[in-house]
C-alpha cells in the first residue's frame, strides 16, 4: 500500500536549539491506516502530530504528507483545509456560534452555498449522533458532546487524514470510549488514515500501530518499550 | 451561516466592550455630523443674505470695515450711489440698505436694519403681528430676534438711549434678516451715526438680463468705489471664515479618527489575544491569513459602522434640541448628503485602519502557539 505519509530525518527545536523537540524522526504511515503516537510528556508528540498537519514548520529533514511537500509548499493552509482533520485535546469551538455553525467553519474556504454548508453540517453531525442539539451554543453542550462537534469539525471538508491530540484525555472513561468508537468506525467505513496521540495504552492498543517516541526519536521494535512493559503512563 | 454573519456576530460577544467603542467613535462621529450641519447653515444664511427677497446680487463699498459686522466688513458708502445703480440698464429695483450693529441689554450685537418701506415687498417682508412702522420711533421686529429677546408688539426696546416701541413682528424667511429689527433708513443712520451712507444695496436684474455681464459693467464704471457680490465666495472675509469654519470642522473630524482610530486598535487587540486558541484553530481548519485578516477588519468597521448609523442619529438629535431650545439663534442648520456620507467614510476609515494592525496580529500568531495558548 502506498504511503500517505513520509517523514525522514526530521529535525525541530525551540528556544534557540536548547530543546530539541524531534531530533531525527523517521516514519511512514500508510493510505488508511490507524496509528497511535504514545510516549511520555514532552516526548515530541504533539510536535510531530504538527508537523504531520502543517501546523509548524520543522527545521530539518523532509517530510511529505498527501503528496503535499510540507517543507516547500506555500499553500499549507489548503493543505491543511483539504487534507486534514484535526481533534485538539480541548474542543476549541466557538463560543458564540452553535454548533451547526461551528462544523461550518472549515467549509468556509470551499466555495459552496451557506445552504449547502449548513445541510453537510447537519449530515456530519447525525454521524457523531448530535442532529439534534444542532441549534445549540457550545457552553451548553456536555464535555462529550463537544469533543464530537469537534470531530463532526474535523470531518468538514472530507478529510484524508485525522489528527487527533489526546482527543480523550478530557472525558471520562465511558464518554472517552464512545469517542474512540466512533473515530475507529471512521478509520473502518471511510478508510480514513487515523493517528492518535494519547497517554491511553487501552487507546493505543486500538490501532493497527502503535509508534512510540521518546526525546525527539521514535523507538525502534527492540528498544525497551513501554508497550512490552504494560507501563501505562 | 455566511462569512459575513460571523462577522457580525462576533463584534458582540463582548457587549460592553462593543458598546464602550461604540460610544467612543460614536461621538466623535456625531460631532462631525453636528458641526458639518451648523457650518453649512451658517453658510448658506450668508448667500441668503446676498439675495435677499430674491435680489440677484449685492452691491457694496470697496473699502473694508472689519468693525462692521452687519455687512460682511465692507464700509459704508453714500446713498446718492443707489440712484446711479438704479439708472443702469437691465436693473428691476435697487434698495439701499444700512445694516449695523447696535448694543441694546438684551443683545450686545442687536442687528439694526435701515430699509425703506418702498422696499419691504422687495425683501418679501411679511407682517405677523401687529402693523408696520409708522412713526419716527416706532421699529418692526423679525420674528426670529423676537423669540431670542423676548419682546413682541407692543413692547419697547432701548437703543442707543432712546425708547423705541415694537409696532409689528415680520418675517422674510431669510433667518440673517429675520435676526434683527428694521426701521426707516435715517432712523438708523443716526442711530449709527452716519447720515447719508448705506452699506449695501440690494439689486434685482429685470427678467432675461445676464447677472455676470451686468455685475461686471459695474464693477467697471464704479470699480474704484464699489464692488459687487454675486456669491459669497466675493466676500473676502465669508471666504476666510468659511475657510476657517471647514477646516475646524475637517479639525475635528481628523482628531475623531485618530482618537476613535487608537480606541478601536486596543478594542480589536483585545479581542484578538482573547482569541488566540480560536485563531489557531481557524488556521488549523484551512482559513488563509486571508480571510483571518478580513474577518477582524470586518469586525472592527463593524463596530465603527454602528457608531457611524448611532453617532449620525444622535448628532442630528443633537443639532435640533440646539435649534428647537433656541440656542443657535439665525441658524439654520443644513443637512445634506454630504454631511452623512462624510460620517460613514470616516467611520469606514476608522474601521479599516484601526483594523489592519490587530488583524496583522492575529495572521502572524503560529497556530502551534495559539493551540498551546492557555
Ligand atoms: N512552541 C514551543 N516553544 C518552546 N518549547 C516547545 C514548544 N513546543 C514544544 N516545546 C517543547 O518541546 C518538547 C516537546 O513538546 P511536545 O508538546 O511535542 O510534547 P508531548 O510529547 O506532546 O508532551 P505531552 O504528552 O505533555 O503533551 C517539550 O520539551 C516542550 O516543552
Ligand atoms: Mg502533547
Amino acid at each position: 500500500m502506498e504511503n500517505i505519509a513520509q517523514i525522514r530525518n526530521l529535525k525541530k527545536s525551540y528556544e534557540n536549539g536548547n530543546i530539541k523537540a524531534l531530533n531525527g524522526i523517521d516514519l511512514d504511515i500508510k493510505r488508511g491506516e490507524f496509528v497511535s503516537i504514545i510516549g511520555p510528556s514532552g516526548s515530541g508528540k504533539s510536535t510531530l502530530l504538527n508537523m504531520l498537519g502543517a501546523l509548524d514548520i520543522p527545521d530539518s529533514g523532509e517530510i511529505k504528507v498527501a503528496d503535499y511537500d510540507l517543507t516547500k509548499n506555500k499553500n499549507l493552509n489548503e493543505f491543511r483545509g483539504k487534507k486534514i482533520g484535526f481533534i485538539f485535546q480541548l474542543h476549541n469551538l466557538i463560543p458564540n456560534i452553535s454548533a451547526c455553525e461551528n462544523v461550518e467553519i472549515p467549509m468556509f474556504a470551499q466555495k459552496i452555498s451557506s445552504k449547502e454548508m449548513r445541510n453537510k453540517s447537519l449530515s456530519l453531525l447525525e454521524i457523531v449522533g448530535l442532529k439534534d442539539k444542532a441549534e445549540m451554543l457550545p457552553n451548553k453542550l456536555s464535555g462529550g458532546e463537544r469533543q464530537r462537534v469537534a470531530i463532526a469539525r474535523a470531518l468538514a471538508n472530507n478529510p484524508s487524514i485525522i489528527l487527533a491530540d489526546e482527543p480523550t484525555g478530557s472525558l471520562d472513561s465511558k464518554t472517552s470510549n464512545k469517542i474512540l468508537k466512533q473515530l475507529t468506525r471512521l478509520h473502518e467505513e471511510e478508510n480514513v488514515t487515523l493517528i492518535i496521540v494519547t497517554h491511553d495504552m487501552n487507546v493505543a492498543k486500538l490501532a493497527d500501530r502503535v509508534i512510540e517516541v521518546l526525546d525527539g526519536k521514535i523507538l525502534s521494535k527492540n528498544d525497551d518499550s513501554l508497550l512490552d512493559s504494560e507501563i501505562s503512563i | 451561516m455566511s462569512f459575513l454573519s460571523l462577522i457580525f456576530k462576533n463584534p458582540f460577544r463582548n457587549k460592553s466592550r462593543a458598546l464602550l467603542s461604540i460610544i467612543g467613535i460614536g461621538i466623535g462621529i456625531a460631532t462631525i455630523v453636528a458641526l458639518g450641519a451648523i457650518t453649512d447653515g451658517l453658510i448658506s444664511s450668508a448667500e441668503d443674505t446676498l439675495h435677499a427677497g430674491g435680489s440677484d446680487f449685492t452691491v457694496s463699498s470697496k473699502e473694508q470695515d472689519s468693525s462692521n459686522m452687519g455687512s460682511f466688513g465692507s464700509a459704508s458708502f453714500n446713498e446718492t450711489w443707489r440712484d446711479k445703480i438704479a439708472n443702469e440698464s437691465n436693473i428691476e429695483w435697487a434698495a439701499g440698505v444700512y445694516v449695523g450693529n447696535v448694543v441694546t441689554k438684551d443683545d450686545p450685537f442687536f442687528i439694526m436694519i435701515g430699509l425703506n418701506k418702498e422696499h419691504y415687498n422687495m425683501v418679501d417682508l411679511k407682517i405677523v403681528e401687529g402693523h408696520e412702522n409708522t412713526a419716527e420711533n416706532e421699529i418692526i421686529i423679525g420674528k426670529l430676534a423676537s423669540d431670542t429677546i423676548n419682546k413682541t408688539t407692543g413692547d419697547t426696546i432701548e437703543l442707543d438711549d432712546k425708547e423705541y416701541k415694537i409696532s409689528g413682528v415680520y418675517e422674510t424667511g431669510n433667518s440673517n434678516m429675520d435676526m434683527g429689527a428694521i426701521t426707516t433708513l435715517s432712523t438708523v443712520q443716526n442711530l449709527m451715526d452716519d447720515e447719508g451712507n448705506i452699506t449695501s444695496i440690494y439689486v434685482k436684474v429685470n427678467k432675461d438680463a445676464d447677472v455676470d455681464e451686468i455685475t461686471e459693467n459695474i464693477d467697471k464704471k464704479y470699480g474704484d468705489n464699489l464692488t459687487t457680490i454675486a456669491s459669497l465666495s466675493d466676500i473676502e472675509m465669508v471666504g476666510e471664515m468659511v475657510d476657517m469654519l471647514n477646516g475646524a470642522s475637517w479639525a475635528i473630524s481628523l482628531l475623531a479618527i485618530i482618537i476613535g482610530g487608537i480606541g478601536i486598535i486596543n478594542t480589536m487587540l483585545m479581542s484578538v489575544f482573547e482569541r488566540i486558541r480560536e485563531i489557531g484553530v481557524l488556521k488549523a481548519v484551512g482559513w488563509s491569513s486571508k480571510r483571518i485578516l478580513i474577518m477582524i477588519i470586518g469586525e472592527s468597521v463593524v463596530i465603527t459602522l454602528t457608531a457611524g448609523v448611532i453617532g449620525s442619529i444622535v448628532g442630528f438629535i443633537g443639532v435640533e434640541a440646539l435649534t428647537y431650545f433656541n440656542l443657535m439663534p439665525g441658524v439654520t442648520p443644513v443637512y445634506t448628503v454630504w454631511t452623512f456620507l462624510k460620517a460613514f467614510i470616516v467611520a469606514l476609515i476608522v474601521g479599516i485602519v484601526g483594523g489592519i494592525y490587530p488583524a496583522i496580529k492575529a495572521t502572524k500568531l503560529p497556530p502551534t502557539e495559539a493551540l498551546r495558548y492557555e
